[in-house]
């Protein structure tokens, strides 16, 4: 987990597609785009839960594995993107 | 040949095929990937796009999402009556256009007729802030995966040989290391032997093999009996893309005999 926090502090800015979530699985093709934002906001109340010193409902595999991401090609669209769109909203 | 379906559901199949040979479990797969039709996205007609995103990628974007695909009401466009103009018989036109804050999702597209509605209606395309817009026209025609990946209905197909475990109950002493090395915790004592509790899980890794120093379990794959496994992307239903890429294959050898018995 700590690993997935790193990752997302480092700067990816210059890829402009990458900004909002790719549609499908760069690997396999599958239709990953509409998981992204139920998966954030699942993650957040993990993460809410693990500062507080509480019990998660349940850990990140347990999402993933309940979004249906049964390879690990389209887990990692997933857990490795970060959203930038918003930060280059303005620009049009 | 005998096929038994493992597991059926609208966008996923998983299918036990047995008395037949990798190399014809191999043409299905890759008739799937390259041979199978359906519907996408081909021309972006852009009228207004004040997004941070750039046209390109817009269209792109557009080009991923699955589109439900009827092949009985369609033909390709440069096989139809139309000579390539672009025909209800060979295109479907959608329009979207969208101002103000939110996302721009799949569903924001809007067929010209209801049978054409996207399903997969959550696929965000774009987000747009207060005063941004987007406004475009598109038109989707049949394509096959080998053409372009957008074309493609199958995601994933793949098959393995059917295991087979075999233990040497003499030579076991039950030390049970093998079911701590199993990746897919499929082997367990029961009743004082050692056994596999779902043969179909065993990915043939042979870890147990590795692990056991008693060489009292072997693992190997049927060479005559396959799990096949695919998925679709909700263009075609999991049956009818597997019904379709089937008949494909027949035409195929069909053309092919035609050929055969011209020869002399
Ligand atoms: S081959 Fe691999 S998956 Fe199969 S039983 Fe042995 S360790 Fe488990
Ligand atoms: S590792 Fe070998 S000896 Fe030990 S339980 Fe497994 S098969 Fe038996
Ligand atoms: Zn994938
Ligand atoms: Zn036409």
């Amino acid at each position: 987990m700590e690993e997935e926090l790193e990752r997302k502090d480092r700067n990816h800015i210059g890829e402009k597609e990458n900004m909002i979530i790719p549609v499908r699985c760069f690997t396999c093709g599958k239709v990953i785009g509409p998981l992204y934002e139920e998966y954030k906001k699942r993650y957040e109340e993990y993460k809410k839960a693990v500062e507080a010193g509480e019990k998660p409902k349940e850990t990140p595999k347990q999402i993933l594995d309940d979004l249906g991401l049964e390879r690990y090609c389209c887990r990692r669209m997933i857990i490795s993107h970060v959203d930038l769109l918003r930060e280059a909203a303005p620009y049009e | 040949m005998k096929v038994t379906t493992l597991e059926l559901k609208p966008n996923k199949a998983v299918l036990k095929i047995e008395n037949t040979k990798p190399y014809f479990v191999n043409s299905l797969r890759r008739i799937m990937l390259s041979e199978l039709p359906k519907l996408a996205i081909e021309d972006v007609i852009i009228y207004d796009n004040t997004t941070p995103l750039f046209d390109e990628i817009i269209a792109h974007r557009l080009g991923m999402i699955p589109l439900p695909t009827d092949l009985k009401l369609l033909t390709f466009r440069d096989q139809c009556t139309c000579k390539g103009k672009g025909c209800p018989n060979c295109t479907v036109r959608y329009t979207l256009s969208k101002e103000g804050e939110g996302v721009v999702y799949s569903g924001d597209l809007q067929p010209e007729e209801k049978s054409w509605a996207i399903k997969e209606d959550k696929i965000p395309i774009v987000e747009l802030t207060k005063d941004q817009r987007l406004i475009l026209e598109v038109e989707a025609i049949l394509g096959r995966g080998k053409d372009h990946a957008k074309w493609q209905a199958v995601q994933a197909p793949a098959y393995k040989y059917y295991p087979i475990i075999e233990i040497d109950h003499k030579k076991c002493d039950l030390c049970k290391k093998c079911i701590e090395e199993c990746p897919k915790n499929i082997l367990e004592i029961k009743n004082k032997k050692l056994s596999v509790k779902d043969i179909e899980k065993c990915t043939l890794c042979r870890t147990c093999m590795d692990v056991c120093e008693k060489n009292a379990i072997t693992v190997r794959g049927d060479e005559n009996k396959f799990i096949f496994r695919f998925e679709t992307d909700g263009s075609l239903t999991a049956k009818e893309a597997l019904l379709e890429s089937a008949s494909i294959l027949e035409k195929k050898y069909e053309e092919l005999g035609k050929l055969l018995k011209k020869l002399k």
